[in-house]
């Protein structure tokens, strides 16, 4: 005999719920609000599930775009950025900027159609293995094998890409997991546990600073990722120890603290790289011994000894051997650091070296000076502004003359390197920080891998400013095949580039070119006080260099000038 | 520099191709492999050699030690005098 069930007992059981569903709902719980992406046949359930819900979905013209946009995102808020592309090309176009936030070590989901379960392995249309191609470059990757487990991998692969040393994840999503509707499993809760520093190792640190006559604080990335400014500023300030940075570890201590010698390393400040050379005690905190600010490793610092503070366990004594090595929470250790060296004749001698190689804004002829510009424009510019780079000779320009008061204040591609990314990131920091001004430097090679994102910039309304240093040339490499390749020149000539402003008023924004310097002034004016997207293009010589230099396989002491 | 690598790890999709390729990656041939999962959990063993001097077997299993799958590394060096 049949029986019916309890009227309350119906009641309780979930309706099912469709996996393109689900995944919304998931991005919700993490608090999503924007997510960078481009639509295509195997992540159409998705894009189906999207209207109607609290996310902002941003179209880009490439999937590149949406994933360094969701970059620089991940690198404001200190939360994943999130881009979304369908399988096979939508899927490889997303490669770079994942990449990208790899080498970076920022918080990034990526998500990606797939071919439907049955079909994957058949050389399906638009099947690639997505999961396969970025094993070495995620910190984690999900195929989702199961309706049921999409709130469990959303959930796990958010916690993944933010926690620890931050890094990119990949979620594949096969279009039948997205179609399909089921009821889905319960979220289980994830501990985090944080392991405060070993108090022997503190103490041998302690004991290394205490005997110090000549330190330096050695910082990077490590600091933004960790939100560390505050402890280090403390520590820097209580201990009179003098600091230099990486490229990423620009802002951690304000560019004009009195006691900041620079960037180090191959286009580092001389004096940041000769305090390195000559000091007893290198303090490395959220740093990883790159080659580019080591130069020849085993000439760097070679007479400290070594104190390393990091985030991840596996930075430390990866490229250098540290006499002391704590790993785990580096604000905790910091804290904790609190001998005072007896270093203040040192501590004078670093500051001298500093005054001694102050950069010379002095340029010949009626140009455009580029470091001048960029540093008239740095100091006109509000204090919440961010710069974004691209990469070549202006990103260098840029670390070296603007000024920075925090490190989520300059977004560039220090790891990868990666050319285009200066107005995917401007579009990504715009939608993470509104109220910041935001200035991507790009240059005339690089503007042109991502140029189509103006349409974004476009559509959105987004008030970014672009300073286009063109140089009709890929100016890099043509001052390595100047340096390094006997003049050589090989590749190199750009000068048939489009006229950039009209390219920019093609795509509605408004532009404006400049090649004098008397026109820096009105120039940085109107680009600061114009509400809307804006573009300067800036002629500049082509014959400039990046100064200073120190050449491949040498000491950073063996810094190349520019002829004064 | 040559040894072995011995990790125990959840038998999560990709997770061998995942350690094997950080292996490689970082600077290891691999000339012996043995591997067994069942129920969730995998173990594997590699017997590796350094393409250059300039890698070690610590630092590899400190990365391998990152992967989210992994549970246990462990490491003996087969280098004479090495413990």
């Amino acid at each position: 005999m049949a029986t019916r069930a309890p009227r309350k007992a119906l009641e309780a059981v979930p309706a099912p719920v469709t996996g393109a569903r689900l995944v919304v709902e998931a991005l919700e719980r993490e608090g999503v609000r924007h997510l960078f992406g481009y639509p295509g046949g195997a992540i159409m359930p998705v894009y189906d599930a999207l209207p109607g819900s609290k996310l902002q979905h941003i179209l880009v013209r490439h999937e590149q775009g949406a994933a360094l946009a969701a970059d620089a995102y991940g690198r404001v808020t200190g939360q994943p950025g999130v881009c979304i592309a369908t399988s096979g090309p939508g899927a490889t176009n997303l490669v770079t900027g994942i990449a990208n936030a790899f080498l970076d070590s920022v918080p990034l989901v990526a998500i990606t159609g797939q071919v439907a379960t049955p079909l994957i392995g058949t050389d399906a249309f638009q099947e690639v293995d997505i999961f396969g191609i970025t094993l070495p470059i995620v910190k984690h990757s999900f195929v989702i094998r199961r309706t049921e487990d999409i709130p469990q991998v959303f959930a796990d692969a958010f916690r993944i890409a933010r926690s620890g040393r931050p890094g990119p994840v990949l979620i594949d999503l096969p279009k039948d997991m997205g179609v399909k509707a089921v009821v889905p499993a319960e979220i289980r809760p994830h501990v985090e546990a944080v392991e405060a520093p070993e108090a022997a190792l503190i103490a041998e640190a302690n004991a290394l600073i205490a005997e110090a006559r000549a330190p330096i604080l050695y910082f990077g990335g490590g600091i933004a990722i960790a939100r560390a400014e505050r402890a280090l500023r403390a520590f820097a300030a209580r201990a009179g120890i003098p600091s230099v940075a990486t490229l990423k570890g620009l802002g951690g201590i304000p560019t004009d603290d009195a006691a900041f010698l620079g960037m180090l390393g191959m286009h580092g400040m001389r004096a940041a790289n000769i305090a390195i050379d000559n000091c007893d005690l290198l303090i490395c905190i959220g740093a990883r011994f790159d080659d580019r600010a080591t130069g020849k490793a085993d000439t760097f610092a070679p007479n400290a000894r070594i104190i390393h503070l990091d985030g991840d366990a596996a930075e430390i004594g990866k490229l250098r051997r540290a006499d002391v090595g704590i790993a785990g929470d580096i604000v905790q250790a910091m804290d904790l650091l609190t001998a005072i060296p007896r270093c203040a004749a040192w501590r004078d001698q670093c500051l001298r070296q500093k005054a001694m190689w102050a950069m010379d804004y002095d340029a010949p002829g009626n140009g455009v000076y580029a470091p001048a510009l960029l540093k008239t424009l740095s100091e006109a510019a509000p204090d919440n502004t961010i710069f974004t780079c691209d990469v070549g000779q202006h990103q260098m320009w840029v670390a070296q003359h603007c000024r920075f008061s925090r490190p989520q204040a300059h977004l560039t591609s220090a790891g990868l390197g990666t050319m285009g990314y200066g107005i995917p990131a401007g579009i990504g920091a715009l939608l993470a920080d509104p109220s910041a001004t935001v200035i991507t430097v790009s240059g005339d090679g690089s503007i042109m891998m991502n140029i189509q994102e103006l349409a974004t910039i476009r559509r959105y309304r987004l008030p970014l400013k672009i300073v286009l240093l063109d140089n009709a040339q890929l100016g890099m490499v043509r001052q390595w095949q100047e340096l390094f390749f006997d003049r050589n020149f090989s590749e190199i000539d750009l000068s048939d580039n489009p006229d950039f402003a009209e390219v920019a008023r093609a795509f509605g924004i408004e532009a404006f070119t400049i090649d004098h310097r008397s026109e820096v002034a009105g120039a940085v004016a109107r680009l600061l006080g114009t509400n809307g997207p804006i573009l300067c293009h800036v002629r500049i010589d082509p014959r400039e260099n990046v100064w200073p230099l120190v050449p491949p396989n040498s000491s950073n002491v063996e810094m190349m000038e520019k002829a004064r | 520099m040559s040894g072995r690598i011995q990790v125990d790890f959840d038998a999560a999709e990709g997770a061998v191709l995942r350690m094997l390729g950080l292996v490689e990656r970082r600077g290891f041939v691999v000339s012996v492999m043995t591997m067994a999962a069942r129920e969730g959990r995998g173990s594997l063993s590699l017997d590796v050699d350094a393409r250059d001097p300039g890698r070690s077997l610590d630092v590899v299993a400190r990365q391998l030690r990152r992967l989210q799958e992994v549970r246990n590394v462990s490491t003996s060096s087969s280098d004479r005098g090495a413990s």
